[in-house]
């Protein structure tokens, strides 16, 4: 791999006075997981919000697939291949579900039987068939972090951004939605996951990038990561390190 | 499926009885009272592009009926152009105006792009009642051109066109689940690849376009404008009334709104004109009380009481 899939070069975001992102660096190759980790406040969010064009960063560059998209606004990185979900999730809420999906999938078929019939194989692929024509309101939590994934699958993304998909689910939710990413992977998506559950951060990341007050303090595999006295300190306390 | 075909079998006797009226009727009374009501539809369900299917409630739609009307009488009278000349550039003219004020407008949200609009549309008054050209607060006068069957199959058409121009945008195209994605949360629509400040502006000018074109055709019909009756906060303030009494995001709302508030005006000011006080004040309360018991509006909550019946019940 020459040309990595995407490179953050020295990152920083401020707001006002405050640094929420210093100076941060990391590549990500094509066909990889990163998992990205850090306290709460480590600035994760903001990171991603930068990558994803809802921040411009305030130095530093954002490198695409060998394009620089530093500042770049959302739609036009959802057109290269970039989806994304939120956090705190964004269904259009007065909208059935399929009518959700189906706006994320006017990006590629402008047409609208072809953009119903990709919206279905979403639907299919999230297990939201059986919820297509119910506002999105009417979902649960653990439907609505789905169709946050379904959303940003119908943009036929080739790098995701996932944002916490996991956190807030019962066990066999979120082993649901793992396995959803596990298949994703499989069919060679590039995926950089922000997730509190170390279990599932740690299963399913090849490599994971660890923030802790906007700063990058470890880089690596999982078990190279949970051994770095860094990592430790920062989540245990200077005295478990 | 028979709610459909019921619903289509209304709407074709209703089309048909809308284009004979003229032979059925010849009381210029009726003629002239159907023509203003085709007129309140076309007025709504522009108005609702933006308000209802969009999300920004427009306090200054009644600017782009004064524009389109002051358009036209400017150029037929000072310029001396033929009427179907003006007309156009009565659109063109509100367009214009949106593409201005929704620069720094369409950035603002909830009430205070209704407040900013509003404030726009009242500066443009008093620009009318300021100017020369104008006529300033005597307003002016447009040849008269007696023919009431032209007027109400001119207004007929433009509202029909609309219709089905905005029907097909809005329900059929992409283009109205794109506008509704921007409603329900602009910064979610982002991350899908829709570019919000675009598909606002352009629902903004569509908004605009129909009602510069029949505030034109209500100049050259009446004969006579001034700033309070086109460019008065009434045509914004009936326009919100109706939509919201109607069913905002949806067309068939609106013209329903429309029709049955128009109706009860009509019926009002040639009846009871001695109490003219009372019709605000009823108009007023049954805003008040739809907001509250129907906030889905009128054809709304039809469509949901429908839809719960049909739908099943969701499993937890």
């Amino acid at each position: 791999m020459h040309e990595p899939f995407l490179k953050v070069d020295a990152v920083t975001k401020c707001f006002g006075g405050l640094t929420a992102v210093n100076n941060v660096s990391f590549q990500v190759q094509k066909g990889e997981i990163v998992g990205l980790l850090g306290p709460n406040g480590a600035g994760k969010t903001t990171l991603f919000n930068v990558i994803s064009g809802y921040y411009a960063p305030t130095h530093g560059s954002i490198t695409f697939s060998g394009r620089d998209i530093s500042g770049m606004p959302p739609y036009k990185l959802a057109a290269l291949g970039i989806g994304r979900t939120f956090q705190v999730v964004k269904p259009f809420a007065g909208l059935t579900v399929l009518e959700n999906v189906l706006i994320a999938a006017f990006l590629r078929y402008p047409k609208r039987a072809d953009a119903e019939r990709h919206a279905w194989n979403i639907l299919d692929k999230t297990g939201l068939t059986d919820r297509a024509n119910v506002t999105a309101a009417g979902l649960t939590l653990a439907g609505r972090k789905r169709l946050e994934i379904g959303k940003a699958l119908a943009l036929e993304p080739t790098f995701l951004l996932l944002d916490e998909v996991v956190a807030g689910l019962n066990p066999t939710e979120a082993d649901k939605t793992v396995e959803l990413i596990m298949q994703l992977k499989n069919e060679g998506m590039t995926i950089l996951i922000v997730e509190h559950i170390m279990r599932v951060i740690m299963n399913i990341s090849d490599r994971l990038v660890v923030l802790n007050f906007g700063e990058k303090i470890a880089e690596g595999t999982p078990a190279e990561v949970s051994r770095n006295p860094l990592v430790i300190e920062a989540y245990l306390g200077e005295a478990a390190a | 499926m028979k709610n459909f075909t019921a619903r289509q079998g209304v709407l074709a006797f209703v089309v048909l009885a809308l284009v004979f009226l003229p032979l059925l009727s010849s009381d210029t009374f009726v003629l002239r009272v159907v023509t203003e009501a085709v007129m309140w539809v076309g007025l709504a369900i522009a108005f609702d592009v933006i308000a209802g299917y969009t999300g920004y409630l427009n306090f200054g739609h009644g600017a782009f009926f004064g524009l389109g009307a002051y358009t036209v009488g400017i150029l037929m009278m000072k310029a001396e152009l033929p009427f179907a000349v003006a007309l156009p550039a009565g659109g063109a003219v509100a367009a214009l105006a949106a593409l201005i004020a929704g620069f720094p407008t369409l950035r603002l949200k909830g009430a205070y792009f209704a407040i900013a609009t509003w404030a726009l549309s009242r500066a443009i008054q008093q620009l009318a009642l300021n100017m020369d050209i104008t006529g300033g607060p005597d307003g002016m006068r447009l040849d008269a051109f007696l023919n009431p069957q032209f007027f109400y199959y001119l207004m007929l058409g433009a509202v029909g066109g609309t219709f089905l121009v905005l029907w097909y945008l809005l329900e059929r195209a992409p283009f109205g689940l794109k506008l509704k994605a921007i409603r329900e949360d602009e910064e979610g629509a982002k991350a899908l690849g829709l570019n919000p400040t675009m598909l606002k502006m352009q629902s903004f000018i569509l908004s605009a376009i129909p009602t510069g074109i029949l505030g034109g055709i209500y100049a050259y019909w009446i004969t006579f404008i001034d700033p309070s009756s086109t460019l008065g906060d009434l045509v914004s303030d009936q326009a919100v009334v109706m939509v919201v009494f109607g069913g905002m995001g949806t067309l068939f709302g609106p013209a329903i709104g429309a029709l049955l508030i128009f109706a009860f005006k009509t019926v009002f000011w040639a009846y009871l004109s001695k109490f003219q006080l009372l019709y605000l004040i009823i108009l007023g309360a049954l805003i008040a009380v739809s907001v509250v018991f129907m906030p889905n509006g009128l054809w709304g909550t039809m469509l949901k009481r429908r839809n719960t019946v049909r739908r099943e019940p969701e499993a937890p």
